[in-house]
């Protein structure tokens, strides 16, 4: 229980508030929306989930350095395209990663050593990909291997793949975010970038490599939900710049770097998919569901401490 | 002097083949933009010795150990370690050389731990992964020695400052290092501590060590130091050993004056007044001061860290909104007008006030607008956002030639001038307004001795044509030579009064210090 008061000091980002919002929002929705608590439903949640869940611990590294990434939507629908139309998995699904490595390394390269405000360099890049995946394949169609559902959508002992993969994303950065050198030095850079290299940090280095395993994670992503779908969709990332950037926000992570983590990355997402089961379930009109997110988003950038841990 | 300085240049060339020298930096020079930071500049340390580095601010003082650092890369000239040729290619690099820096600026990351802090770039790792009970149970041995009452899992962020530059100095000290470089590090540090620190570089030099301790704090310098090399302009002045030199000489070679000539004259109050500060409660639950202060005159309130005098000047001024007040300004015609520091501090500076924060970085200056925009502004003051600029390049010109602003023009921005050029041009603000009354906090913090002693000219000068100036500082000799009159506060409240003339050290700290109120009118 101490740790749970002192966590708000911490640099993980938690505290108390951030903890409660989905568990008021999963009381609440169990009373309010009925089929809520089914066990369907919960399934269902956690496939459309876990894509943004995998999203969002990337975009919470990238946060840690002070960045920001919008070009993971656009990776997101260049990789169901790619894997829908290119034919041979073993083909596709590396040059997926490839195209991810290129994408982030692009975005940390302009934003290091260019010095491109992030928002600017990413935002380019985002709507460059989505020019070449709308060129690629300008409707959604397409055919994705079956060995995509197996491994993505599939059960094993009733237990989704989609959980079991969000899982290992989550324990493999983690394991880096707390235990590797890396980690501590993402840390490090977000604190404060002239002491971090001071202090013997190659801040350029860290910062690249951040934007890379966002961009990875982009792809991950993009891979999961191509199999969900079957099909390759150009338009099916262009969500999950913003609500990325919102659910890492919701779950505490300092948009102004230093201050995140693993757990309150997926915690944030777990929140906003809540809100947007919710609303569908409620019936809420799609429309005012985007306003709502977008209110969703400053409200919680607001309630942001600035001063949790002296930055 | 000029013996002097040739006598240790015979000295550095005899150690130049001197295999002793654990550290050559051999002709070493390098340029920012048109600024020769270094210039051809040589220094030896030695194993078992303490060498000062010093000289004004903008010497090169930091430059010299940042290069040696890795932090930054010579334009010219060689390192060796040990006789053996080095080129650093960052702070890291020059670790694995054995070379350990404390720097100036504050590096702790408020985000990290103390133990985090303390290894960062060298992190003990256990089969791949952090081994944070490593780093934590080294972190505590060192902080013992250096006796910090902290915990290794507190994030740096919720230390206070002087615990801050502890801990950066164990951060120093932890590395296995052969070479250790200090860089003004007991600007935070009370008595007690600077103690302590004294004994830890006493048992670096025991060990063998190769230490720099760079500071501009003579008494430090002759209390640490066995050797000590005076920089001036980014050029080598002279090494000598503490004992063939005093204090007095020590300043010559740094400023090339003599210390009496820094302060100017003191000046006499006019009966007329400035500024009435009838009473004043600057926040909540501090006592109510008043204060008068006359033109011609130079006032300065002195107490130690935090004990008031900062929140009353600012709540004379409006930056921070006093509980009450009633306040006049008396304009130079002797009309008098209700100041009202409740409305903030742009209602105040209309009635011909200047004010000069002690964080001109952050609080004062455009750091990327050019010294003329800088100072031009002040014309602007009081002008309607609809109104077109009036031409002030002449008055510009002229008041900074005044004030003998070094700068290459006055476009260049303010953030690439130093310290002392930079006040000169929040100075130089405020003449350009034609303001009659000047509040000051820090007048002189990171100034080099030369833009002090022509700051307290230009403040003389100021107060002598019939302005009144209000000055908070920290630094007791600067209150004493300065000021016309002191006020020493304590918890808020005046508690002694005393003329410059008359004012001594030791009496002003007894008051500073003592629980022994004597009301508070002045």
């Amino acid at each position: 229980m101490r740790r749970l008061i002192r966590m708000s000091d911490s640099r993980s980002g938690l505290s108390i508030p951030i903890l409660a919002i989905p568990v008021a929002l999963i009381i609440i929705l169990t009373t309010m929306a009925h089929g809520f608590a089914s066990l369907e439903n919960l399934s269902n949640l956690i496939s459309q989930i876990a894509a943004l869940m995998i999203v969002a611990i990337g975009q919470m590294t990238v946060a840690l350095v002070m960045g920001l990434d919008l070009s993971v939507g656009s990776v997101i629908s260049l990789v169901t395209c790619m894997v829908a139309t290119g034919g041979s998995p073993a083909l596709t699904v590396p040059f997926c990663f490839a195209i991810g490595m290129m994408v982030g390394l692009l975005n940390g390269w302009g934003v290091t050593t260019l010095r491109i405000h992030p928002i600017i360099m990413t935002l380019s890049s985002m709507t460059f990909l989505q020019g070449v995946t709308l060129m690629w394949q300008p409707i959604p169609g397409g055919h994705v291997p079956d060995i995509f559902s197996v491994i993505g959508v599939g059960h094993t002992l009733g237990v989704p793949h989609s959980l079991i993969w969000s899982i290992l994303c989550a324990v493999a950065f983690s394991i880096l975010l707390n235990y590797s050198r890396f980690g501590l030095h993402l840390y490090a850079v977000g604190g404060n970038t002239v002491s971090a290299r001071l202090n013997g940090v190659a801040v350029n280095r860290v910062t690249v490599s951040a934007y890379v395993l966002c961009s990875l994670l982009a792809v991950i992503a993009g891979l999961y939900l191509a199999a969900r779908i079957a099909s390759g969709d150009p338009k099916i990332g262009a969500s999950f710049g913003l609500d990325s950037i919102t659910a890492i926000a919701l779950g505490g992570t300092q948009l102004s770097g230093g201050v995140g983590g693993v757990v309150s990355a997926i915690i944030g997402a777990l929140s906003l998919g809540l809100i947007s089961n919710g609303m569908n379930l409620l019936g809420v009109s799609p429309f005012l569901q985007s306003s709502a997110k977008g209110f969703i988003l400053i409200v919680a950038i607001c309630a942001q401490r600035r001063k949790t841990v002296g930055l | 002097m000029m013996s002097v300085e040739e006598s240790l240049l015979d000295e550095t060339s005899d150690e130049r083949q001197d295999p002793s020298g654990v550290v050559v930096a051999q002709n070493v020079s390098k340029s920012f933009g048109f600024t020769k930071a270094l210039d051809n500049v040589t220094i030896i340390g030695k194993a078992g010795a303490v060498h000062a580095i010093t000289g004004e601010n903008g010497a090169g003082k930091s430059t010299f150990m940042k290069i040696l650092c890795g932090v930054e890369k010579p334009d010219t000239g060689k390192l060796f370690i040990h006789g053996q040729e080095v080129r650093f290619t960052s702070a890291n690099d020059a670790l694995n050389y054995g070379v350990s820096a404390v720097f100036q600026e504050f590096t702790l990351l408020p985000n990290l731990t103390i133990a985090e802090n303390m290894y960062l770039g060298r992190e003990p790792m256990r089969s791949g992964l952090l081994s944070r009970q490593g780093m934590i149970r080294h972190a505590q041995e060192t902080i013992e020695r250096i006796g910090v009452n902290v915990k290794m899992d507190w994030l740096a962020g919720r230390l206070s400052v002087s615990e801050q530059q502890l801990v950066q100095i164990a951060r120093g000290i932890t590395a296995d290092a052969g070479i250790f470089f200090f860089d003004e590090p007991t600007a935070a540090l009370n008595k007690t501590e600077v103690d302590r620190l004294e004994t830890i570089i006493n048992e670096l030099r025991t060990a063998g060590k190769t230490i720099f301790y760079i500071s501009h704090r003579l008494e430090e310098i002759f209390r640490f130091c066995d050797s000590i090399t005076i920089l001036k302009d980014g050029k080598h002045v002279a090494t000598v050993s503490r004992a063939s030199i005093d204090e007095d000489k020590l300043v010559m070679l740094m400023v090339g004056r003599p210390m009496q000539d820094l302060f100017p004259p003191y000046g006499q109050a006019a009966e007329s007044i400035a500024l009435d500060v009838h009473s004043l409660i600057p926040i909540q639950d501090s006592p109510e001061v008043q204060l008068q202060l006359h033109r011609g005159e130079r006032l300065g309130l002195y107490g130690l860290e935090g004990q008031g005098q900062r929140e009353i000047i600012r709540s004379i001024i409006g930056v921070i909104r006093p509980k009450r007040s009633h306040i006049m300004k008396i304009s130079r015609d002797g009309n008098p007008v209700r100041l009202t520091p409740e409305d903030g501090v742009v209602s105040c500076l209309r009635m011909d006030i200047g004010y000069i924060p002690e964080d001109r970085k952050i609080e004062g200056l455009y750091l990327d607008l050019s010294v003329h925009e800088n100072v031009a502004l002040g014309c602007l003051k009081n002008l309607r956002l609809t109104r077109l600029a009036p031409n002030a390049s002449k008055l510009v010109e002229d008041i900074m030639e005044r004030m003998q602003l070094q700068a290459q023009s006055l476009r260049q921005t303010v953030g690439s001038l130093s310290g002392g050029n930079q006040q000169k041009v929040m100075l130089g603000r405020w003449f350009a307004a034609g303001v009659d009354t000047l509040l000051i906090e820090q007048p002189t913090r990171g100034v080099d001795i030369g833009a002090k002693a022509e700051i307290y000219k230009q403040l003389q000068e100021f107060a002598a044509s019939g302005g009144a100036v209000l000055i908070v500082s920290n630094e007791l000799t600067e209150v004493i030579g300065l000021c016309d009159r002191i006020i020493v506060v304590r918890q808020g409240r005046f508690v002694s009064e005393v003329t410059g003339r008359k004012a001594t050290e030791e009496g002003i700290m007894e008051y500073a210090l003592k629980d022994t109120v004597s009301g508070n009118k002045v």
